[in-house]
């Protein structure tokens, strides 16, 4: 049907019937099944040589998959392949490295306690058992030069900034010889000027006649990087391989996300309290991952408001800066009319509550069910005395909880760890829900539970909202926004692309605030 | 017979510790009497003859008992502090510098009180150990909670200041007039601790030993033990239920410098009577193996001492008795922590990641 959409509109038109010349890649009918996730469903993809071509797609759409099976990281259930007109099977990422495949991930791989040209040598295929560092970093100097990077040899990993770390990775798989580079979200933690020199680059290594496969979720950029697009969703092909330059983004965006169409919600009219989170110019700055940039917004009692966007685009930020795990650099998070930011101790006091989106950070998985689920509240007067724990109460109590919230099996005193994934999360679910949170921050809650224990789940947050406290779901899953958010508001690079009454969420406006078309940055270089 | 929930209860308590703790550990102990029996056999001695004799040596006399208590205290008290760190997910090598420098503590302001009736000089002098030894743990401490210094490496070079300092007081400073060897003068007398039971070497500081076990065993129960095992155990959650790290970081190093501190004094005031270089021995790294061995809980620290204690002292009058080099009683010693390494494997390994973490932050991710 999708496929359908796409002709109709005309979106592939000149790809698929101009007589191609030669393929530096193609792929025919790559399935890969994970479990009960048809990861990738019988999808074809062929890279010209000498173009740039992206492949575009929200989370969970295969894009990564299909580029660890064209590196040799993952084996594909089915699929031929050919490489430079070659029958191609790789068995491992060392196997499609040595064949000219390289893959760029996002997170980088280069050592960071050694210096760049070390980097250069060590484990590159057929090196002599001694280093060359001095031939090293004149092969360094020389890829500098020829592609105008800044990268300098012998600075270790560590010191240089993330720009200069992937310029040094991209020149490393260039130097072991890359054929054809694969880079993953590569301007994902990048600034304007660093994403321009990354184009520039790019457009260096085309000219050398090396394929690139641009794996990215942000569209503006791909307008002037790119050269063919390919589009995934949810493991199948919707757009293949249309032209850049003649393709609707926006139309494009609203594909990568799908129908998000309403018919089937019905919102129980509930009246929002007073305003009980209030988020005022928040800006975060992270170590290893994207912070916040200039964020407001607040939540009245009772509100779900959903947090969307692609992964690994401020959501870590937002919901540790709202739990008062981390410092803001400007702007505040007040809860209930007191200031929490930064200050965990005080966002427990103001009863906020965090489902963490990692349950081995949410819960000390060595340590027993009874001492998780009172972990919040052993300093109350029902669970010690004189500074000294009533086990006895606190072990009936977490009986009682374990029973509350369907925890399996109910033993107060087994370890956290051996419980399954599904009953740790309930586990979670019962510390953080039992006392009537003021502000619930619920990431991703249903990631890995089956339909029949999100359900349960999401009823859990619901049941928040409709006892007044203030919800904030922040959540990859588009379903579940829909299913609980009165409002969503859409993260991109940090900031706030988008935020809108969940009646008037749409494919198109959802779409273009996730693949950032609705940034200033795109408006600015539109003008331009 | 009918049980009440509450006893079911406990019952289950008692069933996870067996399981976890008392099975495995009993195992290690057999498997590494065995295989010490097998190396007994191999040169040519009677294992059978030999480990009675090594009971006896340990248990079968009063000189025996008293013995062994007294290598068994300062392995336990150096093992409760060791363990308080260890459940903070913190492992300090400092014990050993540690006891050194609450030796000399103790010396110190026993003989500013030299004059001062006992009731007040032997406390003073109790005090003056653990504030010493407490006071080796503050750098490292404070150094880990505020800048991240691996408090592994740290403590082991406090250890390495505090014998070189330890040496040069004991050649300089405190050294009685005509004395030829390394040593301290003598422990004030009024400051000294008298012996429980005549003619063997059970001196009154061992009592302090119950007293630092219902108080490790209260601190596990407090609520604040409860966060710093919390932290210990995902030092991320408790950041976010709102424990302070550098206060647990700070306060877990200090108690251990502190119980190391109160060793030096015990050895001191109630066995060696004057300080000498080896005063230490090899307390502070045993004590560190006691507190896993034990897993880090009351009676197991207190049991893995005394086990520690009895083979020291049964492996010296093994030797003396059956001719069979106490080094048999260290193999044994050895067996069983290997033994134990094994059933820790994961935990250790865990610890080697969380050590790595540190050292490493890149390979945390966000």
């Amino acid at each position: 049907m999708v496929n359908r959409l796409t002709e109709e509109q005309g979106l592939l038109a000149d790809s698929t019937q101009s007589v191609p010349e030669e393929f530096a890649f193609s792929a025919d009918c790559v399935s890969r099944r994970f479990g009960d996730i048809q990861a990738l469903n019988k999808v074809d993809f062929a890279l010209r040589s000498g173009e740039i071509h992206a492949l575009v797609g929200e989370n969970g759409a295969g894009k990564s998959t299909l580029a660890k099976i064209i590196s040799g990281g993952l084996r594909a259930d089915t699929a031929s392949m050919r490489l430079f007109g070659q029958p191609y099977l790789p068995k491992s990422r060392r196997d499609g490295a040595s064949s000219g495949v390289a893959y760029v991930r996002q997170q980088l791989s280069l050592v960071r306690g050694l210096t760049v040209a070390e980097n250069l040598q060590l484990g590159r295929p057929g090196a002599a058992p001694i280093f060359d560092l001095k031939a090293a970093v004149a092969e360094i100097d020389h890829w500098c030069s020829e592609l105008s990077l800044e990268v300098p040899p012998e600075s270790l990993v560590d010191d240089l900034p993330l720009a200069l770390r992937q310029q040094a990775e991209i020149l490393t798989a260039v130097a072991w010889g890359a054929r054809l580079l694969i880079l993953d979200e590569p301007s994902s933690n990048l600034g304007p000027r660093e994403t321009a020199a990354l184009i520039g680059f790019c457009h260096r290594l085309r000219e050398g006649g090396t394929p690139i496969i641009y794996i990215s979720h942000r569209l503006p950029e791909l307008t002037e990087l790119a050269d063919r697009l390919t589009v995934l969703r949810q493991g199948e092909v919707v757009v293949s391989g249309a032209d850049v330059r003649r393709a609707d983004l926006h139309e494009v965006a609203a594909l990568m996300v799908g129908d998000v169409s309403l018919l089937e919600v019905e919102r129980p009219s509930r009246e929002y309290g007073e305003t009980r989170l209030a988020v005022e110019s928040l800006t975060v700055q992270m170590d290893r991952s994207v912070g916040l940039e200039d964020i407001s917004f607040q939540v009245r009692g009772g509100e779900v408001v959903g947090v969307v966007g692609v992964a690994g685009n401020g959501q870590q930020a937002l919901a540790e800066t709202l739990t008062g795990q981390s410092r803001s650099t400007a702007g505040r998070v007040v809860v209930d009319g007191v200031e929490v930011t930064g200050n965990p101790r005080a966002a427990i006091n103001a009863k906020v509550s965090h489902l963490y989106e990692d349950r081995a950070i949410g819960l000390a998985t060595q340590m027993s069910v009874a001492d998780n689920v009172v972990a919040r509240r052993v300093r109350d007067n029902e669970f010690s005395r004189f500074g000294i724990r009533l086990l006895s109460r606190i072990r009936s109590h977490a009986a009682l909880l374990a029973d509350r919230f369907q925890v399996r099996p109910p033993d107060p005193m087994a370890k956290a760890g051996s419980l399954s994934g599904g009953n740790q999360q309930r586990l979670m679910a019962a510390r953080e829900l039992e006392n009537n949170p003021s502000l619930l921050v619920a990431h991703g809650p249903t990631k890995g539970l089956d339909p029949e224990a999100s359900k349960v789940m999401r009823d859990r947050i619901f049941a928040v909202a409709e006892t007044g406290g203030a919800v904030v779901v922040i959540s990859a899953d588009l379903e579940e926004i829909r299913e609980l958010a009165d409002r969503v508001i859409v993260l991109s690079s940090g900031r706030i692309a988008d935020s809108f009454d969940i009646v008037e969420m749409s494919s198109a406006r959802l779409g273009a605030a996730m693949a950032g078309l609705s940034d200033n940055d795109y408006e600015r270089s539109n003008i331009q | 017979m009918m049980l009440l929930p509450e006893q079911v209860m406990r019952l289950d308590v008692w069933k996870h510790r067996f399981r976890n703790v008392m099975q495995p550990s009993s195992l290690a102990l057999g498997v590494a009497f065995v295989i010490g029996g097998v190396l007994l056999l191999g040169f040519g001695e009677d294992p059978i003859a030999a480990y009675s004799a090594m009971l006896r040596g340990a248990f079968g006399s009063r000189f025996a008992i008293g013995e062994t208590l007294a290598r068994a205290a300062p392995l336990a008290l150096v093992g409760f502090g060791a363990a308080v760190a260890l459940r903070a997910g913190l492992v300090t090598l400092g014990a050993q510098g540690q006891v050194m420098t609450g030796a000399i503590g103790a010396l110190l302001t026993a003989l500013m009180f030299e004059d001062a009736p006992s009731a007040i000089a032997l406390p003073a002098a109790a005090i003056g150990g653990a504030v010493f030894g407490m006071a080796w743990a503050l750098l490292p401490a404070v150094l880990r909670a505020y800048w991240r210094v691996n408090e592994i490496l740290s403590t082991l070079l406090f250890t390495e200041f505090a014998f070189l300092l330890l040496k040069y007081l004991l050649n300089d400073p405190l050294k009685p007039p005509r004395a030829i060897t390394p040593q301290s003068v003598e422990f004030p007398e009024n400051a000294s601790l008298g012996l429980v039971l005549g003619g063997t070497r059970f001196h009154y500081g061992i009592l302090i030993v119950p007293v630092a076990c219902l108080g490790f065993a209260w601190w596990i129960r407090s609520t604040r033990g409860f966060e710093y095992d919390l932290y210990g155990e995902n030092s991320v959650l408790a950041k976010g239920l709102g424990v302070s790290e550098r206060r647990v970081i700070v306060s877990s190093l200090l108690i251990s410098g502190a119980t190391a501190g109160l060793v030096g004094w015990i050895q001191v005031a109630g066995l060696l009577n004057r300080v000498y270089v080896q005063i230490a021995a090899e307390i502070g790294f045993f004590g560190l193996v006691v507190a896993f061995l034990g897993g880090a809980r009351p009676l197991g620290v207190l049991a893995a001492a005394v086990l520690f204690g009895a083979l020291q002292s049964g492996g010296l009058s093994m030797q003396s008795a059956e001719g069979i080099p106490a080094s048999l009683s260290d193999i044994i010693q050895a067996v069983i922590l290997l033994g134990f390494s094994v059933r820790y494997a994961p935990q250790i390994a865990s610890l080697f990641d969380c050590i790595a973490d540190r050292m490493m932050p890149s390979r945390r991710t966000n």
